[in-house]
């Protein structure tokens, strides 16, 4: 899944840029076209003002969406950073799934291989898709398009659990809660499910005793898990190196940030290492004593006496103390470094905590209409709940007629709210991320820009190509000019080469491969690139070697030395001898010459670091060039 | 209630299970059959015409593709070491030397990195001039013996990992399959011995000879091809698994160094064959210690050298194992020559220690120019 590059290359950083900005365009344009159109429809069909809702939302739920909906935001931004095309999945995913099981690193890498291939348009998608599932929480307080709006928090916050955090690292053997168990992600879901749960779960305590006994289950297990002798908690030092509570911290201390936050986290990973046991005890006992009172929250679902409210309350104050601390002294805020992708999940755990300790009361009894509505209310934010709103306004249209009647339509889009126009605006972000990560996840071969990060773009180039008569692995003598009336694809490769030659050849065959049929027009062209190895026995070896044997346009030519000597200075090709076992220093190179033999572009074709994307990426960067040829002659 | 009663029990019972799961270790799984260890690639030779040659990996880095392997020859009569490396293929994945006598060599580059067949270079005067043989198609076996030169360019090369043996005509411009494990397991010599891996290829008066490492206890598997038909050509050796290390033609017959494994305690032993009949040396124990390097003299001689600063040499048959002085640093072969030399590579820098009554002093250094870089 790694591409190789530098995470701060810069034209994946400049490209990175050019996308968001170019994207950003189309949001504000979005946003325009919504605005006039909503306030044309006000004033010029004037419909009635909705209904305001029957049941006000509880705070809970208010608190879950509107803090949740600033994290994706947040979030969003974080992954605006220009780290993140090159960085993320080399950086950030890899090393998450590095100790999980075999199968974790398999579905992991399904993932991260589609953005080392598409870097730019999976980085933008993730920006647009998250600042939009975040606005469209807080725009949308009601009805069916905020509990849209929470499974939409679900169904991305699985994408991310699943191939960012690699499932939360659950399946991998250091899980704890210290280091973030089960993973953000996990509880974004969580917050969004709880969000998109119907209005008549609101007004029952019962949401709340289980959320909380659900968090409190989990923190004794964790309490169990970090007690559990063998896993290196319990020691500041082991075997002579840092315990595994130490090591985390220390690695976090070390992450680039403000150097007064890096002297508390690392004093705190000094303070660990001197007293790793009193460290894991009280962590054990907190995370107990914390599952503890969260779970006699649930007494009174299996018939028991609830339990006096201050233990709840003070619970609830301890384990957003100890998220706190958590996020400062071990998570290290998470956020920074520039591959940052969230502030971890201590406060998306708080946050669920708090809106389950805040569900334990039940929503306020649902409120008479304040004013009639003549017209339909807007669909998505009229109540879903019939049966409890006191008063319905005028029966709603049916959904099928909205087709037929495109004025009663730009009636209640006129009726809607300013929140519901955003969440409209948010929907059509999301929709904006989403669409280029779907493209591009279907698309298997990599984006150009990998190549040009490598290698800079093509030099465009306009003289006859240097005639050349040489023999092909079968012996037969090919001339340049014999190839007239196709365009050639020339490089120079060495038979007896152990890195660039191989991966050039490899990016020719896969040039080959998304030609498909345009591949008739076009020959595949190399020549030997070694003074000393050179007979045709090699071209055939390496051509074995490379399976190229089955590529009808692939020239492997060769001839004797003074023939190759001059090739290679017509087309300014160094092949130097290296002493003592070196392989041959040669120029890394790829001609495009069009039909009628005349040089078009030359493309710097040093493979760098032979990822599996680079190789598709330099296919394509040649394809591509190849095919402006075609379509121009 | 029952309904909220169930639901929380559900729950629980989920919670835990999910719990016990993580808490769990997975069974551990049996350990596999230990694989027979190959050869060491560092070696040197002393021909009978007098030249040695020596194969040490130079270049210090903890990159892989940044050591280089390099060549040395010593040309009869005289005491200069010179680097003969040939050119023109990356050697970071090993240098395995053949000779046919007199000045004639034959190199193979065991693949590295994306190069997967094995590229040949072949001189007629002791590494002066090298032109390109060969190829052969597949990997060289990772062993000191993998290749061997024999009359009229022939070659036998070891590929596959030690599971197949080629001949090769006109140094190396075309290969037939000799033999492999499984068809050699299938003669009855093979059966004696049940082949794991080759080990070691020779010419003996024109005929290949294949030295392997046995899974059967108690047999040193030696086999000459006559005829079309393999036969057992190992001496017997008591007890333990053998594996052969070496195997050249010296002189009046055949030098084979043998490692006999029981348990986790290894023993090298010589073994020189004149006439049909074996001579064993005494074993000399190096218990778990990892064998470094092989080295066979003139005479019938034979060095071996362990752990980084063991060594120990055996003057030729009927002679005992005598154990070296801790060998000097970055000790990467012993030389056989009219006297005891260690060879040591580091870095850049080629040194030759001679054993003198005080101990090792250096006769020689080489500054070698290691492309490093180049591979990457």
């Amino acid at each position: 899944m790694n591409s190789g590059l530098n995470s701060n290359n810069s034209t994946l950083v400049a490209a990175f840029r050019a996308a968001l900005l170019h994207q950003g365009i189309y949001v504000l344009l979005i946003f325009a076209i919504l605005a006039v159109a909503w306030v044309s429809a006000r004033e010029w069909l004037r419909p009635a003002r909705k209904p305001r809702p029957a049941t006000p939302e509880p705070a809970w739920r208010e608190l879950l969406r509107i803090g949740f909906g600033v994290i994706w935001i947040f979030d969003g931004l974080l992954q605006a950073q220009p780290d993140m095309p090159a960085g993320l999945p080399s950086q950030v995913i890899e090393p998450t799934a590095a100790s999980s099981p075999a199968w974790v690193q398999h579905v992991v890498n399904w993932a991260g291989t589609t953005w080392s291939y598409h870097p730019i348009q999976a980085s933008a998608s993730a920006v647009w898709i998250q600042l939009g599932i975040g606005v469209w929480l807080i725009a949308a307080p009601r009805g069916t398009w905020s509990r849209l709006a929470g499974l939409a928090s679900v169904a991305w916050g699985l994408v991310v659990w699943v191939f960012g955090e690699a499932f939360g690292g659950i399946f991998a053997p250091g899980l704890t809660w210290l280091f973030g168990a089960p993973g953000a992600a996990l509880f974004y879901c969580a917050a969004g499910a709880l969000i998109a749960l119907p209005e008549r779960t609101w007004r029952s305590p019962r949401l709340g005793r289980l959320v909380l006994a659900g968090m409190g289950l989990f923190f004794i297990g964790m309490a169990v898990l970090q007690a559990w002798p063998g896993r290196g908690f319990w020691q500041g030092r082991l075997h002579g190196a840092q315990g595994t509570l130490t090591s985390m911290v220390t690695s976090m201390a070390t992450t680039p940030q403000p150097s007064f936050i890096s002297h508390v986290v690392a004093g705190f990973a000094s303070f660990t290492e001197a007293h790793g046991f009193a460290v894991n005890l009280f962590a054990v006992i907190a995370l107990a004593a914390i599952g503890s009172g969260l779970l006699s929250a649930a007494l009174p679902e299996v018939g028991l006496r609830a339990p006096a409210p201050w233990l709840i309350r003070a619970t609830v104050i301890a384990v957003i103390a100890a998220c706190l601390a958590d996020w400062v002294l071990i998570e290290d805020f998470g956020f920074f470094g520039g591959l940052g992708t969230d502030p971890n999940s201590m406060i998306p755990m708080a946050l669920v905590i708090v809106a389950g300790y805040l569900a334990l009361r039940p929503a306020p009894a649902p409120v008479a209409e304040t004013a009639p509505a003549p017209e339909p209310a807007e669909p998505s934010t009229a109540p879903a709940e019939p049966s409890t709103a006191p008063a319905e306004p005028a029966p709603a249209p049916r959904r099928g007629s909205w087709q037929r009647q495109p004025a009663r339509l730009a009636r209640a889009f006129g009726a809607a709210g300013t929140g519901a126009v955003v969440a409209i605006w948010a929907i059509a972000i999301v929709i904006l991320g989403a669409a280029p990560m779907a493209l591009a996840q279907a698309n298997h071969n990599a984006s150009p820009i990998i190549a040009q990060a490598i290698d800079g773009n093509a030099a465009p180039l306009n003289f006859k190509a240097p005639a050349f008569t040489l023999t092909d692995q079968n012996g037969k003598q090919v001339s340049l000019a014999s190839l007239r009336g196709k365009v050639v694809l020339l490089t120079f490769l060495d038979p007896v080469c152990t890195s660039d030659c191989p991966q050039i050849a490899q990016e020719f065959k896969g040039a080959d491969q998304v030609l498909g049929a345009k591949a008739r027009d076009v020959e595949l062209v190399a020549i030997v690139a070694n003074p000393l190895y050179y007979s045709a026995t090699y071209t055939r070896a390496f051509d074995t070697q490379e399976r190229l044997t089955n590529v009808p346009n692939w020239l492997y030519l060769t001839g004797n030395l003074a023939q190759l000597r001059q090739a290679w200075k017509n087309y300014a090709i160094a092949a130097q001898i290296l002493p003592s076992g070196g392989m041959i220093a040669h120029t890394d190179v790829a001609y495009v010459i069009d039909r009628s033999g005349y040089t078009r572009n030359e493309l710097n074709f040093d493979p760098g670091p032979g990822s599996a994307s680079s190789e598709s990426s330099f296919s394509v960067e040649l394809t591509q060039t190849a095919e402006q040829l075609l379509r121009s002659s | 209630m029952s309904g909220a009663r169930t639901a929380t029990g559900a729950v629980m019972a989920v919670a835990c299970l999910l719990l016990a799961g993580c808490g769990s270790k997975p069974a551990p799984s049996a350990s596999p059959p230990r694989p027979p260890a190959s050869p060491p690639l560092a070696t040197s030779f002393a021909s009978t015409g007098g030249a040695s040659w020596t194969v040490v990996q130079m270049g210090g880095s903890a990159a892989q593709e940044n050591n280089f392997w390099q060549v040395f020859l010593r040309p009869a009569a005289t005491a200069a070491w010179r680097q003969v490396t040939p050119l023109g293929v990356a050697d970071n994945g090993g240098l395995v030397v053949a000779s046919s006598g007199a000045g004639s060599l034959v190199t193979a580059f065991r693949p590295s990195q994306l190069l997967t067949y094995t590229p040949l270079a072949a001189s007629t005067d002791n590494g002066a001039k090298w032109s390109s043989a060969g190829p052969l198609n597949g990997g060289l076996a990772s062993a000191a013996d993998a290749l061997a030169a024999g009359p009229g360019g022939q070659l036998i090369a070891l590929t596959s990992g030690g599971t197949k043996a080629e001949l090769g005509q006109r140094l190396g411009a075309t290969w037939t399959r000799l033999v492999t494990t499984s068809s050699l397991n299938a003669t009855s010599a093979g059966k004696a011995c049940q082949v794991t891996q080759l080990t070691a290829a020779a010419f003996s008066g024109g005929s290949p000879l294949l030295a392997a490492s046995c899974g059967r206890p108690g047999v040193a598997g030696i086999f000459a091809d006559t005829g079309g038909t393999w036969h057992a050509a190992g001496p017997p050796v008591s007890g333990d698994t053998v594996d052969v290390l070496g195997l050249a033609s010296s002189g009046t017959g055949l030098v084979a160094l043998l490692r006999a494994t029981s348990g986790s305690s290894a023993s090298i032993i010589a073994a020189w064959s004149s006439g049909g009949r074996w001579t064993l040396s005494s074993p000399l124990r190096i218990g778990a210690g990892k064998l470094a390097s092989t080295a066979i003299g003139q005479g019938g001689s034979v060095g071996v050298t362990w752990n980084g600063t063991k060594g120990a040499t055996l003057a030729g048959p009927g002679a005992t194992w005598r154990a070296l002085p801790t060998l000097p640093k970055w000790a990467a072969t012993l030389a056989l020559g009219a006297q005891v030399e260690v060879i040591a590579a580091s870095g850049q820098t080629f040194r030759d220690y001679q054993l003198a009554a005080g101990g090792w002093s250096l006769a020689q250094t080489v500054h070698v120019e290691i492309p490093y870089g180049s591979s990457s």
